[in-house]
């Protein structure tokens, strides 16, 4: 059965510093789908994805044009609308980036600071969601016995599922993946797949690759970013 | 955190923001408004005429001129015996020196930067007393004390920004012209140096602007409320910054302490200018310097 | 001439040349040692008459041939620290606004104008400061000439804070960005980024400003001898007069140079450079704990 569409861009434009990378984009992602966006390397999928969660706000000289509407609850809101909380959509939308980014903080916390963001204070609740979140994220049987010690002292592989596990923790609809496992090695980004495909459940999952086979293996649908567009690519 | 903590510290920051910009408006401003109406010739020269005190055909007694000259003099001694010394240490530092020997001088000249000025004054007091005592009777509290005491003061800041402008060259330029054959001393003086000249120079113009306020080292060596225009190096001399401490609590007239408000308007656009100079220098001169030498 | 000749005058003249380096950098380097070496010969009948001791802690009675500067010693921590807890809160607060509250116009702004200040000749603190601030004072608490601790305090603050906000601000900045990157995403807002990510991490950078502060507090003459007052007190409440180490040096050097009164600000001159010294250890001892060692 065809899912619904969760995700849809209208008429988007994206320039830095006045160069077009992004050229009248009009896409829809279908719920509870891997949707791939592939291209050549600095072709602007990174800055694509960063509009669906408004990220490139704090960057200079970045200008956007268009609408961008997300589905929540049966009904499509435009997340660029004034009334629109910021802090809503980042929590509704996550994002996992390259390479992996741990806060400086101990493994446990850094799982459990979206809930200290959001102003949780109960410990059963944040102990039960962190464990939750790591099971969620295939890192629970590895970190149980050294929640308390720094993110830092993780592999490469086991960072990316942390902050994997950091994002889910407030239960996402929607997961944004830049390259993923481009910075691990073959092993931990195998893991990192199956991860992938397990989540597809009970989020929408975008991911930037440029590895076709890794496209291939996990991906439901795939568009192509070129040349400022994006296209439909039929398998 | 809640909430209204979020706010609230937000806010606060703000206030802080906003306090420190009033405080330095009311600062300026209040010199500005008090001093600006006697920013006149009369205010430099008295009552002789300019040309001729220009000229030093006639002493000034009522003016800033002699103030002005003493400030310009005392600067262009400190900042040129300082100069050489600190280049050629901050090269050495940089350039020569082992690791043991960089964290002892390293230490030193920490020490140097950070003690006090008055503390440097009073050395060059003493050194004045034991030049007096073992060299020749003529040495007192002068322009040439006063220079000496000022370049240890300012020294610590050219060996600095030198040693760090140095060592912040990327290694490709370190070796470029190693690599075609020229020796260590060659590559300093035709590359690593021409390259780091816009780090040596806002170090420079630092000194300058630091000779040009500073009041407490030459308090102790030879600055004085009235001598004129100084006829030698040995002489006693007058400069900017004393004039206006001078004046705050000696005033005996209005006319006077107005007096102090020019001379302050006068100093701060001289050590704002500088300021300024060494901002534009830091971005100008980087460019010129990759299309240049 | 011959290349090899050539070379041989080249080789020596790269020699001179380093060991003249060499020489400059070790007259640089004995000029720290000779201030110092400098004081304690000329203070030397203090202490070698044992007095020593007893000039730190015994006040200043000339009357009674006490030359203690233990007053002095007072009124600079007093001043010093006071000054440090004005302009701490103020500096982080500007910091704060400068590097992450507020990326826009009045924050680039309020950079340039802090940069600005730390042009600002120490004299015309001390000016503005006797004719704004000492009057203010005066007139807000009704009591004494308004020429005081808490006067003088609040001027220093002004005077170091400038340099407090550019070294914070310096701390901040160098948080790496995959921290704030991360923090973004996952929805927090700036005050949260401030506080939980940015101050923790820059801790180091923030006791090293400070300590640097309290430095530059301590070394201040003009500001204490313009607006402090002088007496040769211990100040006992932020409204008494008071006379630091540097006011006092300025102030006696006019005094008759052969008597114990004049050899006293020696005393002052080692109090003085032991404690700046002290500082500096204590920063470097932090930077060495922290990430890199190197010097």
């Amino acid at each position: 059965m065809d899912k619904s569409i969760k995700i849809k861009t209208e008429n988007l434009f994206f320039s830095y510093h006045n160069n077009l990378v992004l050229k009248n984009v009009s896409v829809e992602f279908r719920e509870h789908y891997i949707s791939a966006i592939i291209g050549p390397s600095g072709i602007g999928k990174s800055t694509f994805l960063m509009t669906l969660n408004r990220l490139w706000e704090s960057i200079s000289g970045a200008a956007m044009k268009g609408k961008i509407k997300i589905q929540f609850d049966g009904e499509f809101q435009d997340i660029y609308d004034q009334s629109y909380s910021l802090t809503n959509l980042r929590r509704s939308v996550g994002m996992v980036f390259q390479t992996p980014n741990p806060l400086p903080m101990s493994i446990y916390r850094n799982v459990a600071f979206p809930l200290k963001l959001a102003g949780h204070k109960k410990k059963d609740y944040i102990d039960h969601m962190v464990e939750e979140a790591l099971k969620r994220a295939y890192l629970w049987g590895e970190v149980k016995d050294r929640l308390h010690n720094d993110a830092f002292t993780l592999s490469g592989g086991q960072q990316q599922r942390l902050c994997i596990a950091r994002s889910l923790i407030l239960e996402p609809e929607i997961l944004l993946f830049d390259e993923p496992t481009s910075s691990l090695d073959a092993e931990s980004g195998m893991g990192i797949e199956e991860l992938l495909v397990s989540l597809k459940e009970q989020c929408t999952l975008l991911v930037v690759s440029h590895y076709g086979d890794q496209v291939k293996r996990i991906a439901d649908t795939v568009v192509e970013l070129s040349d400022g567009h994006l296209i439909p690519v039929n398998e | 955190m809640n909430r209204s903590l979020e706010i609230a510290i937000a806010v606060c920051s703000w206030l802080c923001g906003i306090v420190l910009l009033g405080t330095v408006c009311t600062i300026i401003g209040y010199i500005a408004f008090n001093g600006l109406g006697t920013l006149k010739m009369q205010l430099l020269f008295g009552d002789i005429n300019p040309l001729d005190a220009l000229l030093l055909r006639k002493q000034v007694f009522d003016g800033l001129f002699p103030a002005i000259v003493g400030t310009l003099l005392l600067v262009i001694l400190s900042v040129g015996i300082a100069i050489p010394i600190g280049m050629a240490s901050g090269v050495y530092m940089a350039e020569y020196a082992n690791d043991r020997v960089k964290k002892v001088f390293s230490l030193l000249f920490d020490i140097l930067a950070s003690v006090p000025s008055i503390v440097i004054g009073l050395f060059g007091f003493t050194l004045a007393v034991f030049l007096h005592k073992h060299f020749s009777e003529n040495i007192y509290p002068s322009l040439f004390i006063s220079s000496i005491s000022l370049a240890f003061l300012v020294l610590p800041y050219i060996i600095r920004t030198t040693q760090i402008a140095l060592e912040n060259l990327p290694p490709k330029t370190r070796l470029a012209a190693l690599a075609l054959g020229a020796t260590k001393l060659q590559n300093i003086i035709y590359v690593l140096i021409p390259k780091s000249l816009s780090g040596i120079i806002s170090g420079v113009i630092l000194a300058i602007g630091r000779c040009a306020e500073d009041t407490a080292v030459i308090m102790l060596t030879g600055v004085v409320a009235s001598a004129g225009v100084p006829k030698s190096l040995l002489a006693q001399y007058e400069a900017l910054p004393f004039y206006i401490y001078y004046i705050s609590s000696q005033y005996r007239n209005t006319e006077e302490l107005l007096s102090g408000y020019g001379a302050s308007i006068i100093l701060l656009v001289i050590c704002t200018v500088l300021f300024f100079c060494a901002f534009m220098i830091q971005r100008g001169l980087t460019y010129r310097a990759l299309y240049r030498a | 001439m011959p290349i090899k000749v050539l070379s041989r005058l080249n080789r020596m003249l790269e020699r001179i040349t380093e060991q003249l380096f060499l020489v400059c950098a070790v007259i640089s380097a004995m000029i720290t040692v000779l201030i110092f070496g400098f004081m304690v010969i000329f203070g030397l009948p203090l202490i070698k008459g044992g007095q020593f001791f007893h000039l730190l802690t015994q006040p200043w009675l000339p009357y009674h041939n006490l030359y203690g500067i233990y007053p002095m010693i007072a009124g600079t921590i007093f001043i010093a620290s006071l000054g440090v807890v004005f302009a701490f809160p103020l500096s982080i607060g500007c910091a704060s606004l400068i590097s992450v509250i507020d990326g826009g116009v009045f924050s680039r702004v309020l950079r340039r104008v802090v940069q600005l200040m730390t042009g600002i000749p120490t004299v015309i603190y001390g000016f503005v400061g006797l004719f704004l601030l000492v009057p203010t004072v005066r007139e807000l608490f009704l009591s004494g000439s308004g020429m005081c601790v808490l006067s003088a305090s609040i001027m220093l603050a002004i005077l170091i804070a400038p340099t407090m906000i550019l070294f914070f601000v310096d701390s901040f900045e160098s948080v790496p960005n995959s921290y704030m990157q991360a923090v973004d995403s996952l929805g927090g807002s700036k005050v949260q980024k401030l506080i939980y990510v940015v101050i923790p991490e820059s801790w180091s950078g923030i006791l090293t400003g400070l300590v640097l502060a309290l430095g530059r507090a301590l070394g201040d003459t003009l500001i204490a001898l313009m607006i402090a007052g002088n007496a040769v007190q211990v100040p006992c409440s932020l409204l008494d007069s008071a006379r630091t180490l540097t006011a006092h040096i300025a102030l006696v050097i006019a005094a008759d140079y052969e008597s114990l009164e004049f050899k006293a600000i020696f005393a002052c001159g080692i109090a003085l450079y032991i404690f700046t010294t002290l500082l500096v250890v204590l920063v470097r001892s932090f930077r060495y704990n922290s990430r890199r060692g190197q010097v």
